[in-house]
């Protein structure tokens, strides 16, 4: 879509192809024309070598999977992981389940972070001003021996960037630095981290606290701006006890009101669109209704109460009243949920509601951040910016991140850090902060690192490598153990640092032991609080009604900054998977754009693709619209993380970068800006082109149409039973062979926020290509597992539902009698069997599928795969060759597997299995198992009263059955 | 007018056409012989090992058992070549010093491994699997021949699909009692069945494309 | 109407079958006579088609080696121009054993003078026809799994996908259709091999004309052996192109899901097939002046067949429609009634209707029935209007299904159309070269008609 996109170097694995004959085609053809004489017996495989070990005592047994616990950290916070491991490499990531973060689930951003490892764009060699160098003269230069003379003895010259860390390791080896160069400074930048949240809470408590919640216990929650089941440090954890919470009745209540519709808003039962004034409206009046009503008497804390004056519209003063109504009827099993990056009094205000409420203690607790110097002024880029400023920086140390791509438009980061006369740069990749820096260190990826981090709620968790670095990467504390004169490898100074921490057990031996076989050091959460100090509501409150009341100048238009649900603030940008991974609402790949209600796009006279020019103050930039209905109103929400300019292949020049028009006061929202049309137009690469179901509701999702949301009559929830039309009786479960287990899955349309981390787990479980963009474009994208997305009601206000789509494994398959070869059979024990190797590519089955859920291998995707990307494939699956039909196998894979293990093992029936999907998703939506398995759930569930199977009137007979949708009454 | 053609054309003109109809059903029939044939399969196909291995010494001579040194035969799907360890474990001081050991040697020196050829190779499309075989009454001579007859190994089945699934069908008739698997030239006792063994050993006709294709 | 002699009722007797026919040497001269030597055009006619073939050949490759993603196609669109172009080929395929082999089971006399053109136009377009369906394979050089053979993988191919069916009937189609043409050849090769001049052209001639001497026991075995290919051809007039319709009705995708395609692509397949034998018939009468053997009466006749074929395929396509409304189904309705007329490729679909269904009914009139002009033009819109028939029944059902979710959107790329215009290309190739070489009229028919029609005219003529 910008300039750079259209002549970028394709992504590797991407459809985009190079003129002329590809490498390996004439082969190919020869090959082809031999096989087209009938000769093709006399072709035999060119001969392979086995290579067996030298020492057979090394744990590894050939062919069998291992497993070890390590966790990653994205901006300080850890989220445990379990990662599967073949012959030494790591091909897939699960969620550890012992880990308070996961729970067992995995997100988007973890599940794809294995690609990353292999990917051949990152930084290779030590580079000293764009020239290659040895590492050992790098470090040597900033030991101290060099170093001294340079900074100064007290390293007055010295400075250090990181980002925001919670790394009990980081923060003794930065101790160590500092006693080394005592007037030496360190900073921290991260360009999604809010001050707001902790200065909120040193308010509100006099500490910088975090809000932890327990949505186990909640019946009514109330998220403003906060997408808590799909993004944040605890999501995952969010999103499998809110699930859990759900499946209890009664059921609990979600109010949700947002600017940008999120996965989050999907499963809401009450759902306004609002911009950040309107939060602020709703969050006032919210107060003072609260406040003011008897119940809450006993915990009353003084609110302003010239919050009557807001005048607020009758949709917002439904959507308060219902919302003050249900809270005050839950009372301390309510919550009420401020989104990480709205200002200081909303995080005041919900802090009080909750108090009030007396939630405190009960559906949320306060604990400690665990970041480094959380809340301090290390943390402010502008004290940054001053410093560098002053001139008297010879030295500047960056440990990862990108802050000359992320800094906010009024810091010229870029500008200051080439002018340092020495910086040196640990990085993963050779990206705009390399490039700005003198030195550049190449960085280890999590999983070829030793360290440790904590989860939000302070849990300490390891990280533990899986592979040895690829391009000889390594860690910040390797880095800062030079600086502080000690060098020694990451796993050593883990030891030192484990062996001062918990001199006083004695041994480390057996904690160590068990902390890496974990993942985590059970037992080391901060205590929590939960006394509020009244005093500084009334002021917040104030702000409220303040900010409330700023009225919109007209003509302008507020831009709202997000992170990217695929790329996050740009560090995944080279990431293919992540890249293609549709984004869960707008269902946009390869781009980022300015996201409009309905409403806004019509006055402004766009249309999706329409190119827009937005500017805030004196900076502005072109970018795409995308009309999204149920945004809001005189709001533009812009994800940042891309059009990036570095040596990365696949991120350079895919999308815009935003992060010019955020400034350091207000990096998160702009108030004010202006957006007109240009006229031009670009198209952006969408995975679903139609968003209404036709008339077609109770056929696909099971419901009759959704009323408009003012409409308070519930939804029936009961599908029209309908028996297929069949001349013959269903064919009995054969006992022979397989036929003993009967697969089958039921996916709960009611769990499912649609946030697509089942998307990532199938690609990286089932070596599921990635097409590129133009690929995309082509409607060519290869996803075995999608998630459709469907409107309904009013565009101002439709109510969403989302239906993962994948092969419905039908019992009457259609794809099957129309296969000429017979590529795809049924197996006996139900599963709808696609053989790569007997397919011609007829493409037959595709048409005759009524989900569309083949995918068809127009190029071969895998032929120019360096050595290094072929590692992440899954043995255990086929990596398919050009012109065959692919798609879901239920993970046949695993079921074969456990059935084999069984067998050998002699028991009477097969273990649980999971599918890739059904393991990683957080809101655990999706049950997999086999209906003749003893107390089966899924047999339980494909009978429930809500239970229907997708175009039933078809006749197809799925085995994926559906659970429809539930929605409160009057909610 | 003369003549147009010689006396010989009719004839010609006649043999040409028959020879066109034959050739017509020859050819592919031809294709599909051959391709039955052990030469298109590479049976018997003599290869050159970096080590001259020979399996009757140590199997017929020695009476080492198979597991000794395909030790992942009963647990995993790839039986395994053994690591080099093994090979010295034994040869320590047993020739380890003279000319067909060199590359033994050169594996432990330089602590690289030993580079076999492989000898019975599947397209990567077919997941085959060891444990599950042995475990259940397939013996090892029944796909792999008397190794203890045979100095430099050979493939010694077909390999074809074809092959397997005739097995996969009727499985009986090449059971054998588990405490014969490595067995080699295996005779029937008078009085074992297949069938008993199918039973035995739960052995089921697994004919479902994904046993074997994934 | 047996005998062309016979007045047409309402109108006044159009032009017998042939007329002011010289006897057998002079017209046995003037009907070779092209095939000596090459008549003005032909040379540029030949290297325009030269070049499309070409890009036949260029496009058939990059098929080959970078795969069918060099195409438009897509999923949902799994299906475009590739079969699309297959169909269309196979169903102008039809005409000449229809006139050739139906017409002569009839005993349409008429069909005498023009059937060589029409069947050298069949066997062309199956060339064509049987070269797309292994091009728009995924893995081309597997073809051979969709005919039954002892594999030594002991698998078969799926007797219950109608593609397999598809192999079958077409290449028993081409088999039959050549051996046809061949032995309707071969009594002219032999008089072209004492007509031609020069010893190697009669030496090539004769080895093709097997040695026919024109003998009565000769003639006798001919008769019989060209009746019973007859009899075999005219079956398969009827199943090739059921067949091929059941690719479409054994689904159940709405817009391919129904039971009327057999009969409705037949019939089409002939529409089709006449409209393209008037495009190549009048030129050849015009240039080669052939007015007294192919009279008016020839296009009369076809004229008729066009509007009665014409006819029977616009009821089919109110069949379809009305059956997707009858049916009450959500999804066939939306299919049929509303993307079909309004969706993404409604306007060609207007357009075919214009083409298809209001073309032929010109045809009531007589004047244009035997106005070249007009005939001509109407052939050029009938054939291009059964190919968007195809593209519209193929790419049009698939764009838009069950789920809106993935509904999708088909465009061509440059090798799509290299591929459609080049087998064009390839087709006028081969026709051209026909003309050159190949006497185009069948002169033995002819004159066996020639007598006939003088002893009708003695003995009054026979029911």
């Amino acid at each position: 879509m910008t300039p750079g996109a259209d002549n970028r170097e394709f992504p590797e694995g991407a459809a985009i192809r190079p003129d002329g004959m590809p490498r390996r085609d004439f082969v190919k053809l020869l090959g082809a024309s031999i096989a087209l004489a009938g000769l093709d017996g006399c072709i035999r495989e060119p001969d392979q070598k086995i290579l067996p070990y030298i020492d057979g005592n090394n744990g590894v047994i050939p062919g069998v999977a291992q497993h070890y616990a390590t966790s990653m950290t994205i901006d300080g916070f850890a989220t445990g992981l379990i990662v599967e491991s073949h012959e030494g490499r790591p091909t897939k990531i699960e969620g550890n389940p012992d880990h308070p973060a996961s729970l067992g689930a995995a997100g988007v951003f973890e599940q794809a972070a294995v690609l990353q490892l292999y990917d051949p764009h990152r930084a290779r060699r030590v580079t000293a001003g764009g020239r290659a160098t040895t590492s050992q003269a790098a470090l040597a230069a900033f030991a101290p021996a060099a170093l001294a003379n340079r900074v100064g003895a007290t390293g007055a010259g010295l400075r250090l960037l990181l980002e925001p860390t919670s790394s009990p390791l980081t923060s003794a080896w930065l101790d160590r630095v500092r006693e080394r160069y005592p007037s030496s400074r360190v900073y921290f930048h991260a360009p999604l981290q809010s001050a707001a949240q902790l200065d909120a809470s040193r308010q509100t408590f006099g500490a910088p606290l975090l809000p932890r919640y327990d949505f186990t216990q909640a019946d009514v929650v109330v998220a403003l701006d906060a997408d808590l089941l799909a993004s944040g440090p605890f999501h995952l954890r969010y999103a499998r006890d809110f699930s859990t919470r759900r499946q209890r009745p009664p059921r609990a209540e979600l109010y949700v009101a947002e600017c940008s519709p999120s996965p989050t808003g999907n499963v809401a039962d009450n759902r306004l669109a609002a911009s950040p004034t309107v939060i602020a409206r709703l969050l006032a009046s919210l107060l003072s209704t609260v406040a003011a009503d008897p119940r809450t008497a006993a915990r009353a804390i003084a609110v302003d109460h010239s919050a009557s004056t807001l005048a607020l519209s009758e949709a917002e003063k439904a959507w308060v009243s219902s919302a003050a109504g249900a809270l005050l009827r839950a009372g301390a099993r309510g919550v009420v949920v401020a989104g990480e990056r709205l200002p200081v009094e909303c995080h005041v205000a919900a802090h009080a509601l909750n108090a009030m409420l007396g939630a405190a203690g009960q559906t949320v607790v306060y604990n400690a951040s665990p970041i480094v110097g959380a809340g301090e002024p290390s943390h402010d880029i502008m004290a940054l910016q001053a410093d560098l400023a002053s001139g008297d920086v010879d030295t500047l140390v960056i440990l990862q991140g990108n802050p000359c791509y992320a800094a906010p438009g009024n810091v010229p980061l870029a500008t200051q850090i080439k002018a340092i006369r020495n910086t040196l740069y640990l990085g993963m990749y050779d990206n705009e902060t390399a490039r700005a820096s003198t030195w550049h260190i190449p960085a280890a990826h999590f999983l070829e690192a030793w360290g440790d981090s904590c989860a939000c709620d302070g849990t300490e968790s390891m990280v533990q490598p899986l592979i040895a670095p690829l391009y000889d990467g390594r860690t910040n504390d390797e880095i800062l153990s030079v600086l502080a004169g000690a060098p020694d490898t990451a796993h050593a100074l883990l030891r030192q640092n484990w062996q001062r921490r918990y001199s006083h057990v004695g041994d480390i031996g057996a904690a160590w032991t068990d902390a890496i076989q974990r993942g985590l050091v059970m037992g080391t959460q901060p205590p929590v609080t939960t006394n509020v100090r009244a005093d500084a509501v009334v002021p917040a409150h104030r702000a409220l009604i303040a900010s409330a009341q700023a009225a919109p100048s007209a003509g302008t238009i507020d831009a709202v900054f997000a992170p990217s649900r695929a790329v996050y603030d740009g560090r995944f940008a080279d990431n293919a998977w992540l890249q293609e991974l549709p984004d869960p609402i707008t269902k946009l790949t390869w781009d980022n754009a300015a996201l409009l209600s309905p409403r806004s796009a019509q006055q402004l006279g766009v249309t999706s693709g329409d190119v827009v020019e937005v500017s805030v103050g004196n900076q502005s930039l072109r970018i795409p619209a995308l009309v999204v209905p149920g945004h809001a109103d005189g709001v533009t929400s812009l994800a940042i993380g891309y059009g990036r300019t570095g040596a990365e292949a696949i991120a350079r020049g895919v999308g815009v970068n935003v992060n010019a028009l955020r400034t350091s006061v207000a990096p998160h929202a702009a108030i004010g800006g202006r957006i007109r049309g240009t006229g031009d137009h670009v198209e952006l690469a969408v995975t679903q082109g139609h968003w209404t179901l036709e008339g077609r509701e109770d056929s696909v999702l099971g419901i009759t149409p959704p009323p408009a949301p003012s409409d308070t009559t519930p939804a029936s929830s009961q599908p029209r039973k309908r028996r297929p039309l069949t001349l013959y009786e269903p064919p009995a479960p054969s006992s022979a062979g397989f036929g003993a287990d009967q697969w089958a899955m039921v996916i709960d349309l009611d769990q499912c926020t649609g946030c697509s981390a089942c998307v990532v787990a199938c690609q990286a479980e089932n070596n599921v290509p990635v097409v590129g963009k133009d690929g995309v474009l082509a409607s060519r994208e290869m996803h075995w597992l999608r998630i459709d997305r469907y409107l309904s009601g009013p565009p101002e206000t439709p109510s969403f539902d989302t239906q993962p789509m994948l092969c419905q494994h039908c019992e009457k398959a259609p794809c099957e009698y129309v296969c000429p070869v017979d590529a795809t059979v049924h197996s006996d024990d139900g599963l709808n069997e696609m053989v790569y190797n007997r397919c011609v590519g007829t493409r037959f089955c595709s048409n005759n599928c009524p989900y569309k859920v083949r995918r068809f291998n127009w190029f071969d995707y895998n032929d120019e795969l360096t050595p290094v990307e072929q590692m992440v494939k899954n043995p255990q699956v086929t990596v398919r060759e050009r012109g065959v039909m692919e798609k879901c196998t239920f993970c046949v894979q695993r079921v074969r597997h456990a059935q084999r293990d069984a067998d050998l093992a002699g028991a009477p029936h097969t273990g649980p299995v999971q599918t890739a999907c059904q393991q990683t998703c957080p809101s655990q939506a999706i049950v997999f198992g086999s209906l003749t398995a003893p107390d089966s759930e899924v047999a339980k569930l494909s009978n429930d009263p809500r239970a229907f199977s997708a175009l039933a009137e078809e006749g197809t007979v799925p085995r994926v059955r559906y659970l429809s949708r539930k929605r409160n009454a009057g909610a | 007018m003369p003549a147009l053609f010689s006396r010989r054309a009719t004839p010609l003109a006649r043999s040409v056409l028959l020879a066109a109809c034959a050739a017509v059903v020859a050819v592919p029939s031809f294709a599909m012989g051959w391709v039955r044939t052990p030469w298109a399969r590479g049976e018997h196909r003599h290869i050159t090992q970096p080590v001259p291995f020979d399996h009757r010494v140590h199997v017929t001579g020695l009476r080492i058992d198979c597991r000794f040194c395909h030790s992942g035969v009963e647990t995993t799907a790839q039986a395994g070549l053994p690591p080099t360890q093994i090979c010295v474990s034994c040869h320590q001081r047993l020739w380890l010093s003279l000319p067909p050991m060199s590359a033994v040697r050169h594996s432990v020196e330089m602590n690289q491994p030993i580079a076999w050829q492989r000898v019975n190779q599947l397209p990567d499309f077919v997941y085959f699997d060891h444990a599950m075989h042995v475990n259940k009454g397939v013996g090892c001579e029944t796909c792999h021949g008397r190794v203890d007859e045979t100095g430099d190994v050979t493939q010694a089945a077909p390999l074809t699909m074809g092959w397997c699934v005739s097995c996969h069908r009727d499985p009986a008739p090449h059971l054998r009692p588990l405490d014969a698997i490595t067995t080699q030239g295996y005779q029937p006792a008078p009085g074992t069945s297949g069938t008993a063994l199918m039973a035995a050993y739960h052995v089921r006709r697994l004919t479902n494309c994904t046993t074997c294709h994934r | 109407m047996t005998g062309g002699v016979l007045p047409m009722p309402a109108e006044p007797p159009v032009a017998p079958v042939m007329h002011d026919v010289p006897d057998d040497g002079v017209l046995t001269t003037q009907l070779l006579a092209p095939n000596w030597t090459p008549s003005r055009g032909w040379w540029p006619l030949f290297l325009i088609s030269g070049a499309f073939t070409v890009l036949f050949v260029v496009g058939m490759t990059v098929t080959f080696t970078r795969g069918i993603g060099s195409w438009g196609n897509n999923i949902p669109v799994a299906w475009a121009y590739g079969i699309t172009d297959f169909v269309w080929w196979i169903g102008i395929g039809h005409a000449g054993t229809f006139i050739s082999a139906f017409l002569l089971l009839l005993n349409q006399r008429w069909r005498a003078s023009v059937n060589r053109l029409a069947e050298a136009m069949t066997i062309f377009a199956l060339v064509n026809a049987s070269l797309f369906p292994i091009l728009h394979l995924g893995r081309p050089w597997f073809f051979y799994w969709l005919m039954p053979y002892p594999a030594t993988t002991g698998v078969w191919p799926n007797f219950k996908s109608s593609l397999p069916w598809d192999v079958a009937a077409i290449s028993t189609y081409f088999t039959v259709s050549l051996l046809f043409w061949y032995l309707g050849l071969v009594p002219d090769l032999a008089s072209a091999r004492d007509q031609a001049p020069g010893l190697l052209r009669r030496r090539i001639y004769g080895i093709f004309a097997l040695g026919w001497r024109g003998r009565a026991v000769e003639w006798q075995h001919y008769r019989v052996a060209y009746g019973l290919l007859a009899g075999l051809a005219t079956p398969l007039v009827i199943s090739v192109h059921s067949i091929v319709s059941l690719d479409f009705s054994i689904t159940q995708l709405p817009g391919w899901h129904s039971t009327i395609f057999p009969p409705y692509f037949v019939v089409g397949a002939i529409y089709s097939g006449l409209a393209m034998l008037l495009m190549l018939m009048l030129p050849v009468r015009r240039i080669f002046g052939l007015e007294q053997i192919i009279t008016e009466k020839h296009l009369d006749n076809i004229a008729k067949l066009i509007l009665v074929t014409g006819t029977m395929l616009a009821y089919s396509y109110i069949c379809e429609m009305f059956g997707a409304w009858y049916s009450g189904e959500t999804v066939e309705r939306y299919s049929m009634l509303i993307n079909r007329p309004f969706g993404p490729y409604g306007v060609l679909f207007w357009a075919m209707t214009l083409m298809n269904v209001v073309t032929p009914h010109l045809f009531w009139w007589k004047r244009l029935r035997v106005d070249t002009v007009v005939l001509f033009i109407a052939g050029l819109l009938i054939w291009v209007g059964m190919w968007l028939e195809r593209f519209i029944i193929i790419a049009g059902s698939l764009t838009r299904d069950f789920l809106p979710s993935s509904w999708g959107v088909f465009a061509p790329t440059w090798v799509d159309w290299s591929l459609l215009l080049g087998s064009i290309g390839l087709f006028s190739l081969l026709f051209l070269t026909f003309l050159r070489w190949v006497p185009f009229v069948p002169l033995s028919e002819v004159k066996r008609l020639r007598y006939e029609l003088q002893r009708d005219q003695i003995a009054g003529p026979r029911a």
